[in-house]
Formats: structure tokens, sequence, C-alpha cells
């Protein structure tokens, strides 16, 4: 693996929570480095700090100690505003319970993010379009939430995550509120943004199964690694 | 879609939550706009007053009569452009419940001052001089009773009759006045002082009042000293002052007008400040997930804030205006029913001004603590630590 | 039955030790309500202190005479002739000497300074004749002596030396030419004549050049029956055009056209606001049924009716709705009540007058909190009630 070929490097990274008089430590000198194109799948029980990690990848939440590096920017110093901004241009989330807004169509969702660039009206529909037809959800444009299956909502999400071209692809339990055939789907949809368009994906998550689409699996047990490499 | 549509969407997403804003609103709105409208009404003598035009009284009070001889010295005095002299008549037509306002007054001279406050023709100025029994009519004041030029109206007094016992005078009407000036009051009828005089059984050779005009403002001061000097000492003393000083002394006689509606129209603010401010921190904490959605985005915090505010202004202005209309309309039916002692009642552009700028600041005042509470939020918290 | 109680009681309990979760809704909810009954409670006390006011004068055993057709005192206008022909006429009580208790009166407009505005109002200057204090009721000299007949002396009412400068007992007051002393405060149970000046009606005629000019006659009659005598007599006289009432119906008359006027701006104000208040009232109940819609399904669930949680949130409304309107009429009893101020009465004079406010007005300012609180709570109340089981328990 050379230098250039690294999206994500995590050096050193500590982090840890204070509950009144308790401290609790979530990680300490935590290493992980990630290769573009790489399909993470992020496992481990509760309270081990899977999302936490996650929060720390998409530059939501700050590290104690450690640094932070993505696609060759450290962002564990960067101002809040900054933060935002470069957020916006590289990071894409999909949660568990969609957060789609609801009185927002599918094709507003998905254009929120584009609400924070420059970009016209026309180019921002052109770019919503090709999004919802990735996710195979074109024909439900103007469809609100409520009017939509879980599994398209969460489609309608990852449409939303993937509209500014992002350079990683963060999923918190994308398939925690699914049934088994949705949630099959959410990740064979994940796994063919990464395989036929090149997207970096971390998937924090219980589910079994997307061991099985994700290239590989990390195990976080109270905040160490265990790693298990799977076949392409 | 853009910024406009997320804050429109916002604000609607519970439909008989915003509507409910929306009437409290529209509610302090109206109320704002009819009594501003009430409290310009009251004051608009001040307004119609003209600057060189000065009232001499009887000192005592403006009820007790002055000698008509002093109508002639005024004339003379330094800086006196002209002078006329006006009787209360105190009149009705019919029932004594239907007061008029109605002046004897000194024909040629009344008109060349009053000119400024109505538009009449030389005909009418004409045939009013001409005619003995001749009344010059307001157009409210026809259009209210339907009187049109030619007709001769029985006009009855509650204070005088004439020597013959009578308590009516026939007037006969020469011409209907319309105003020059919006706050200017065509409620009011005009006859001859002459006829009056020379008929009434008490009280010959007097008048009510005097209205002069001076060659200039500057010199107002100066020429009201020197009436009042004049006269000190008599048994008619005067008391001289501007139009505009005596008619807002008239008017706070009945009160501090400005500062009852002040108090009210506050406390109709207050509510709905406090109404609308609370319900608008509910509804932003119950969007507390949304937030941070926005926040993951990449929306800064200051453009969530600015999202919040913008709804809040946007509120204050779909409840604000329908509420002025509200209060055009409620006052151009008001007009009818006490343009007797209000006359000019008019929404006036400078409350409507004002009224803009009240609904910006009431939706800044009700947005600002869930916009700086949204603006605050981190994201861990608005997510929930998972 | 009893268990319907339980129930009832179960659900609006659990709905009144919610309030504090949703404290500052419920708080601004109480501050509108109270808000609206201050304005309307404000408006009724003005409107009845005025009433009060002038009808406290009016007695119904003084006969006041008037010219025919005057509307009122200063608009009348009597001469000496017809002064002798009343003094004579039937019906009219006299006094312990035997002489008719009657009093030739003239009212006229004087100039006198605000003390809270410092601004000039015009107040009477009422003279009056040797009878003119006997007949009028409860007239106690409170501070110095009556005129005398002759000087150039004035006494002045309670009400118009607390509201006007300037006439201190002693000081010395200039109408016209002539200086005029304060040798007395007088008091009249708190009626009109409290805002006026009384001198001796010659002294008055003579400086203001009246001379034999009268304006009323006030005479103290019998009986109420003996009005209708005097009334008799004066219409039979050709030489009388007089008008003749008693003192009570004219004032009556006097006060009826501001109080009206109060009251016309009052009610429509306080129903404006009270819509607005309605209107928040909803709101506030709206978001409290939703906030509890979890713990009303469960209760549901369980087997609660759905009556008892229409009285509960009902119950919670109109509790909100009667503290604001209790505070609202505390807050108009404490700051209004008793406050004295003065305005233009007919006849282009100040009236001295205080706000009253009284426990019947008080009930109308509560009817209208809690009327505010049953409309505003009706609806979500139904909706507490009827909302389907599943879709409550979703919260």
């Amino acid at each position: 693996m050379s230098m250039s070929d690294i999206l994500v490097a995590l050096l050193h990274v500590s982090k840890r929570f204070v509950k009144g008089k308790e401290t609790i430590d979530i990680f300490e000198r935590l290493d992980l480095t990630i290769p573009t194109k790489d399909f993470v799948a992020v496992m481990g029980p509760s309270g081990s700090g899977k999302t936490t990690l996650l929060n720390l990848l998409g530059g939501i939440d700050r590290p104690d100690g450690g640094e932070i590096h993505i696609a060759g920017m450290r962002i564990d110093t960067l101002s809040e505003g900054n933060l935002a901004r470069w957020r916006a241009a590289n990071i894409g989330f999909v949660f568990q319970f969609y957060n789609l807004m609801p009185m927002l169509t599918a094709a507003q969702n998905v254009e929120l993010p584009l609400l924070l660039t420059n970009l016209h009206s026309a180019e921002r529909r052109e770019h919503v379009e090709t999004a919802l037809k990735i996710v195979n959800l074109a024909d439900r444009a103007k469809h609100y939430p409520r009017e939509m299956s879980g599994g398209q909502q969460q489609r309608v999400a990852i449409a939303r995550a993937i509209v500014s071209d992002p350079k990683l692809l963060l999923c918190d339990e994308p398939t925690g509120d699914l049934d088994r055939n949705s949630a099959d789907e959410i990740l064979g949809m994940l796994s063919i943004l990464n395989r036929e368009l090149g997207k970096t994906i971390v998937v924090v998550t219980h589910d079994p199964a997307a061991a099985r689409y994700a290239r590989r699996t990390l195990h976080l047990d109270k905040g160490h690694f265990v790693e298990k490499e799977l076949a392409a | 879609m853009n910024d406009f549509v997320l804050i429109r969407k916002n604000l609607f997403r519970k439909k008989l939550r915003a509507v409910l804003m929306i009437v409290s609103i529209l509610i302090a709105f109206a109320i704002f706009g009819v009594l501003a409208a009430f409290e310009r009404a009251f004051n608009a003598g001040e307004a119609v007053a003209e600057d060189d035009r000065l009232v001499v009284v009887n000192k005592i009070n403006f009820t007790q009569p002055l000698p008509i001889a002093y109508f002639n010295r005024v004339q003379g005095i330094e800086g006196v452009r002209r002078v006329t002299h006006a009787n209360w008549f105190g009149g009705y037509y019919q029932d004594p419940k239907n007061f008029l306002i109605v002046l004897a007054v000194e024909p040629e001279s009344y008109l060349q001052i009053v000119d400024s406050d109505y538009v009449i023709t030389p005909e009418m100025r004409e045939a009013f001089i001409r005619e003995r029994t001749g009344a010059l009519v307001g157009e409210s004041m026809a259009k209210k009773w339907g009187w049109k030029v030619g007709d001769r109206v029985p006009i009855a007094s509650n204070i005088f009759s004439q020597k013959n016992g009578s308590r009516s005078w026939d007037m006969h009407i020469v011409g209907i006045f319309s105003k020059r000036k919006p706050q200017a009051d065509t409620n009011v009828m005009l006859f001859q002082y002459d006829y009056f005089d020379e008929t009434r059984s008490f009280g010959k050779d007097t008048i009510g009042w005097l209205i002069l005009q001076t060659t200039s403002p500057e010199v107002n001061d100066r020429v009201a000293k020197t009436i009042d000097r004049g006269f000190a000492n008599s048994s008619y003393e005067t008391a001289t002052d501007t139009e505009k000083a005596f008619n807002k002394a008239f008017v706070a006689q009945l009160g501090n007008i400005a500062l009852i509606v002040q108090l009210v129209v506050g406390a109709a603010f207050v509510t709905i400040l406090m109404i609308v401010g609370n319900t608008m921190v509910m509804a932003v904490r119950e969007r507390t997930r949304e937030i941070g959605v926005l926040k993951t985005l990449g929306f800064s915090g200051s453009r969530v804030l600015r999202l919040i505010l913008g709804e809040t202004v946007l509120l204050a202005i779909i409840g604000g205006v329908p509420g002025i209309a509200l209060a055009a309309l409620a006052i151009v039916n008001m007009r009818e029913s006490v343009g007797n002692f209000l006359p000019g009642l008019t929404l006036e552009p400078s409350i409507l001004a004002i009224a803009f700028v009240l609904m910006i600041g009431l939706g800044l005042a009700t947005g600002l603590a869930p916009a700086i509470h949204a603006f605050r939020l981190k994201i861990a918290d608005a997510m929930g630590r998972g | 039955m009893r268990s319907l109680f339980l129930q009832i009681a179960a659900v609006t309990a659990i709905n009144i030790r919610s309030i504090p979760q949703r404290f500052w809704l419920s708080l601004s909810t109480v501050v509108a309500v109270a808000l609206v009954v201050m304005v309307l409670l404000s408006f009724l006390a003005m409107a009845n202190g005025f009433q009060r006011t002038l009808k406290g004068a009016g007695a119904a055993d003084i006969a006041i005479v008037l010219r025919g057709g005057s509307q009122s005192e200063i608009n009348s206008v009597i001469s000496r002739e017809q002064v002798r022909l009343i003094e004579d006429g039937p019906g009219i009580a006299r006094g312990a000497d035997g002489k008719p208790l009657v009093s030739a009166e003239l009212y006229i407009v004087v100039d006198g300074i605000k003390r809270s505005t410092q601004t000039k109002a015009n107040i009477p200057l009422r003279g009056i004749g040797t009878e003119g204090a006997a007949i009028r009721k409860d007239i106690k000299l409170v501070a110095g002596r009556m005129f005398n007949p002759g000087a150039n002396e004035i006494v002045v009412g309670k009400s118009l030396l607390s509201q006007f400068q300037g006439f201190d007992l002693g000081s010395k007051v200039k109408f016209l030419t002539t200086q005029w002393t304060v040798v007395g405060v007088f008091a009249a149970d708190g009626s009109v004549f409290e805002s006026e000046i009384w001198g001796d009606l010659p002294v008055v005629q003579s400086l203001f050049n009246r001379n034999n000019v009268f304006q009323t006659v006030r005479a103290r009659i019998d009986s109420p029956a003996a009005l209708a005598e005097l009334k008799h007599f004066a219409d039979a006289d050709p030489r009388l055009k007089l008008d003749v009432k008693s003192e009570q119906e004219y004032f009556a008359e006097q006060s009826s056209q501001t109080s009206d006027l109060i009251q016309k701006l009052g009610w429509p104000l306080a129903i404006a606001m009270a819509l607005g208040a309605l209107a928040g009232a909803l709101n506030t109940m709206y978001s409290s049924v939703a906030a509890r819609s979890v713990e009303i399904a469960t209760l549901r669930a369980i087997g609660f009716g759905g009556f008892p949680a229409f009285i509960g949130t009902l119950a919670e409304s109109l509790l909100l709705a009667g503290i604001g309107g209790a505070l609202g009429a505390v807050a108009t009893y404490l700051v209004f009540d008793g406050f004295t101020t003065s305005t233009l009465g007919t006849g282009f004079t100040q009236v001295v007058f205080s706000f009253r406010l009284t426990p019947a007005l008080i009930a109308e300012g509560l009817a209208l909190a809690l009327t505010v609180g049953l409309i505003g709570g009706l609806l979500p109340a139904v909706r507490a009630a009827r909302t389907p089981i599943v879709k409550g328990l979703q919260g």
C-alpha cells in the first residue's frame, strides 16, 4: 500500500468520555488506515465505540489526542466553520433512522447538500436526478418520505449522501431498522457504489450479513481492533 | 429548492400550529393598526393646523364670548395679515341627539382663512357672501343627511333662540365643499354671522373666537403677545395661541390617549411575543435531530441560525400583513360612526412603516432563543451518542 | 360511577402534574389571559367609576330646571322673572325659615392647570344661591369655611383640589380682573360636585357680565310626586319654556354618553385580545395533548375510557385560564382601583372620577377568562379522547 492510496489515517487517537466523576476511555492511542476504494465493516458489541469512531471520521467529534488525516487533510485541528465546509465537500452520511426531512420530497431531500455549493438550480437538479437514478428511485422523486417503505427511504438517504460526490461514505447501522430483504438491498447498493463507482465506505453495523458485502471487517472490542480479512 | 423553500416548509410542518400563531400575530397587528390610527386622529388637530394661524379666545375659557369690536381692533395690529371671527351655534338637526358642528362666521374673511383646508369654488364663495340665509356645508355632513345644493334645512340650536321665540334657523344650502387636506373635517356647516346676530335673542354683538393669519410664522409670538397685552385688564381679556397649541391642549383634556394606546398595544405584543416565542422554542426543539443532520451535511451553525430567524420573520410577516389589512378594513367601517368627533381616521403610511418595523422586530425577537440554541447545538448531542 | 370518577381524577392529576414540563408555554397562556382580563377590567372600571361619579350627584329629591331643549346646564339660559315664578311653584320644600329651598345657579367654565400633565383644562365655577349647599345632600366642609355672601370668595371641591394645582386653602386665584380667595374645601360624597368651584351667585354674575342671567334652578321637592306637580306647573305657563326633571335623571343622561363610549371601546378591544389569547391557549393545549399522547394512550389501552381523557384536558385548560383570569383581576385591582383621573364630560368641563372595580365586574372578567379556557381546551380535549390508541402509543 503506497501512501497516496491511503484515504483515512488515524494516528494514536484517544477519546474519553467524562460522566460525572467517572472517566471512560473509549479509545487509547488507536491506529487505523483505510485505503481508497476500501469497503470496511466495523462490528462489535454495544459500547465498544463504533459510533464514536464514525463520528471522529466524519469530523462530528474531536479526538482528545492523536491525529486524524483524511484525503491528505488533517481534520482534528480544523475550526468549526472549516470543518463544516470540509464535511460538505468530502463526507456523506447514512444513518440508521434515515433522518430524512419529512416535509421535503425525495428529490428535495437529496438536493439539500447541494445548497451548500455554488451550483445553479439546473445543475443541482441534474445531480439529484443522477443520484436518484443510481439508487433506482428516479420515479419516486416527488414522493414524501411517509409515502415510502423503510428500504426506499434509506435509498433516498444514500442518494443524499452521494449527491455531492464525497470521498468517504460513513454509514451508522444503515440496515438496523430494515427487514432482511431491504437490508440486503441496501448492502448490495453500497457494494455497487464501492465496486463500480469506487466509493470508499465505512459501515458500522451489527448485521453479520454486512461482512459478506464488505471487503474487510474490523472488530472493535473495548477500543481495540481485531482484523479479519476477506477475499475481495 | 432553496433556503426560502426550506424555511417555508419548516414553518408549516404542523399546519394547525402555524395557523394559530398566525392568528395571534394577525390580531395583535390589527389592534395596533386601529389604535395607532385612533391616536393619530385624536392628534390630527395638530396636523391640520397651519403654522401661521392664531386663535384668539376669551382668557377665562374658550366658551366665554368676546365683543365683536375686537375683530376690527385686531385687524389693525401689525403682523396680522387677515382675521375672521366665528361663533359656536350648538346646532342639531331635527332631534337634539343629532348634534352638528355649525359655525356662524364672517363670510368673506373666514373663507379666505380656511382656504388651505377646504376647496371652495368662486361660485360658492359668491353665493355665500351674497345670500343672507346662505350656508356652506361640508361634503361629509351633506352626505350623511342627503342634502343638496338648493335645499332649505331648518337647523336648531340648543343654546340660542330667535327673538321671535323659534329655536331653529332656516338655512339655504348654497354650496357643498370638499377638503383640501386629508385631515380636514368636512362635517361642518358655515352660515352668516349677520343672519345669526340679528335674529338671536341674546348675546348680541358678541363673537366666540377670532382666527387670524400672521404675515409669517416668525411673528406669531410677537403678535400673540401684542393682542393679549392690548386687552389685558379689560372685561374681556384674551388668550392668543397658535392653532396647533390650541388643538393640542383641547385633546389633552381627554386624557393621555397616546399613553392608553401604547399600554394596550404593548400588552397585546407582549402576549404574542410570549406565545409565539415559546411555541418556536418548542418547535425547534422537536427538530433537534434534523438540525444535527443539517450540520452533518455541512450546514454551518450560522446558516442554521439564519434559517430559523428566517422562519420567525416569515411568520411575523404572514401574520402581520393581513392584520394591518384587517385594521384598514375596520377603520373604513368605523369612519362613519365615529366621524362626528374623530374626522380624518385613516391608516397613514407612517403607521404602515412602523408596523413593518415591528414585524421584523417581532420575528427576530421570537426567533432569537431557538436560533441560538440551534447554532450552539453539537452534532453528537443532536444525533444522540448511539 | 365511582370508577368513572376515579378515572377522571387520575387523568386530571396526570395532566396537571405534567404542566411543569411545558412550563414556559403554559405560563405564556396564563399571562395572555391575564393581560386580556386586565384590559377588559380596566376599561370596565373606568366606565363604572365615571358613571358612579355622575350618578352619585343625582338626587331623586332635587328637581333641576333648565331652559327647554338644553342638553346640559351650560347651554341653558333662565331669566330672573322665570326664577321668581319657579320659586313660587308647587311641591317645593321649604326650609326652617319658611323660605323655599331653591338655588338659582350660574355655571361658568374657567381654566385650571392639571397637576398630572401640567396642561390647561376646563373646570366649572358655579355661582350658587344662599340655599345652594343646603339643597344638596351630604355637603361637608372638610377644611376652612363657606364663602361669605357678596365676597370674592370661593370654596373648592376635594377632587378638584387633588387634580388641579393652585387651589389650596388660602390661595388667591385670578379669574378675569378680580381675585378670589379659596376659603374652604368641601366634600360631596365623591359625586361630580367635588370637581367644582363654588362662589356666591351675585358676585359671579357681576364679574362675568351675566347680571340677571341664570342657567339653572335647583329646588328640593317634597316628594317624588311633587316633581310631576312642578313639571305640570311649568308646562302650563307659557312664560316658562323650561324642562323640569329630577337631578338623578339629568345626570343619568349626562353620564350615559361617555360611559357608553368607554364601554364601546373596551369590550371590542378585550374581545379582540381574547381571540389572540385563544389562539395561544389552543396552541398550548394541543401541545399538551401531543406531549402526553403516550401516557393517555397507555391509560386507555389499560381500559380507561375516552371521557376521562376529555375531562382531564379540559380541566387543564380551565385551570390555566382561571389562574390567568385571577391574576389579571388582582393586577387590575392593585394598579387601577381607586386610581383617580379626570376627563372631558359633556359641557366641556373636566369630570374627576376614580376607577372602580366591583365584584360584579371581576366576575365578568373571570367569565371571559374561563370562556377562553373552555373554547381553548375543547377541541384538544376531543382529540385526546378520540385519538386511536395505537397512534397514541407511537408517540
